[in-house]
């Protein structure tokens, strides 16, 4: 595929206290087929309770395997997710 | 017999020398607390930076000229170390080894140090946001899980015997999904898992990027063409792309490089065609794991 994708999620829209939680939709991530993103907690949550990490975020991880399928972009409920290329 | 079996099998396969799930190895290492440490925040692991690099967009990485080779070996040199772990926010000595069904069972049976439990798939819940229990943790690993509520399945049972282990292990096996054994940290075995592509991070790296963070198993795939009639069903069941049908001679084709030897396409064949044969007896695959 040519040229580098560029996936970005809006932090503003989707993860810790604002729109919806990461773990409960997790839409994205059963959307994409290569699995491309990765959820996990931010790694301030470290800090504030080790033990019970309540700040989740999604990170688009593998982003070279990308297809460029846009079904993660169409499949987001807060329209958090966007791809360009 | 691979580099793990000739250095710590003593004259077998690695994984079946009961020395490595001993309660002395997680003494002598102090691995509760490593692991308590590494487990709680475990999804992060990919997004952390080792060596002013993490795992974002690790495929641009590795096509860089010279950076795409350091990060490599920077990569492989972590998952091979065999020094006493000692950071629990890296995969230092994390290797693991495909295991048919029948190596899984005598690990199991023989090997695997109580408590025996069940958790749910960090690599799919991490990749997909779904909690499946299909991981299967022996030793000091199954009471830390036991501290964390994320890991521990709902509906499935928690703490199995040896024997429901053994049935739990053979149903995601048919099921399709690959056994693996890691060790967590090396020297320490504690890990059984009922992995799939593309969302496992273990198989990932080597299937994607070429990274040797699993090695293949102690076999390869072979089949009866006298038996095999080209339905092409075990084709659907190869996650590695191993196996092909060619359907002019109605009969299946095997890519021995390819070939894991999870032996998971067995399962599907209704001729009984399809058979695991050691990988010494494939002459110039001895040494490719």
């Amino acid at each position: 595929m040519k040229g580098k994708t560029k996936i970005t999620i809006d932090y503003a829209r989707c993860g810790d206290g604002v729109g919806v939680d990461p773990r409960a939709c997790a839409a994205c991530l059963r959307a994409c087929d290569p699995a491309v993103f990765l959820l996990h907690e931010t790694i301030g949550a470290i800090e504030d309770n080790p033990y019970d990490p309540q700040k989740w975020r999604v990170t688009p991880l593998w982003i070279d395997l990308c297809t460029r399928c846009m079904k993660c972009v169409d499949v987001c409920p807060e329209k958090a997710v966007s791809v360009a290329w | 017999m691979c580099d793990l079996c000739m250095k710590h099998g003593a004259g077998g396969k690695w994984y079946l020398n009961a020395e490595h799930y001993s309660q002395a190895i997680a003494e002598k290492y102090n691995l509760r607390d490593f692991l308590m440490e590494q487990y709680k925040n475990f999804e992060q692991i990919s997004v952390r930076k080792v060596h002013g690099f993490n795992a974002v967009g690790m495929g641009y990485k590795l096509k860089m000229p010279i950076i795409g080779r350091i990060v490599k070996y920077a990569a492989e040199k972590m998952l091979h170390s065999t020094r006493p772990p000692k950071n629990p926010f890296r995969a230092e000595g994390h290797i693991g080894q495909i295991v048919p069904l029948e190596d899984a069972v005598a690990i199991l049976r023989t090997c695997a140090a109580e408590p025996i439990i069940e958790k749910n798939c960090m690599c799919r819940y991490m990749s997909r946001g779904v909690k499946e229990a299909c991981c299967i943790n022996f030793g000091v690993m199954s009471e830390i899980v036991d501290k964390l509520p994320r890991f521990i399945p709902e509906k499935d049972k928690f703490f199995l015997t040896r024997q429901q282990a053994i049935d739990r292990f053979t149903e995601h096996n048919r099921k399709g999904y690959i056994g693996s054994i890691w060790f967590g940290p090396f020297p320490y075995i504690n890990n059984l898992c009922s992995c799939a592509s593309p969302e496992c991070a273990g198989i990932r790296p080597r299937v994607d990027y070429g990274i040797t963070s699993i090695y293949k198993a102690e076999y390869i795939v072979d089949f009866d063409p006298d038996k095999c009639t080209g339905c092409g069903v075990c084709v659907a069941r190869c996650q590695f792309k191993a196996i092909g049908c060619d359907h002019a001679l109605k009969r299946i084709t095997v890519d021995y490089e390819a070939c894991f030897g999870c032996g998971v396409c067995r399962h599907a064949c209704k001729q009984k065609a399809l058979f695991l044969k050691p990988r010494d007896e494939f002459p110039g695959y001895e040494e490719r794991y």
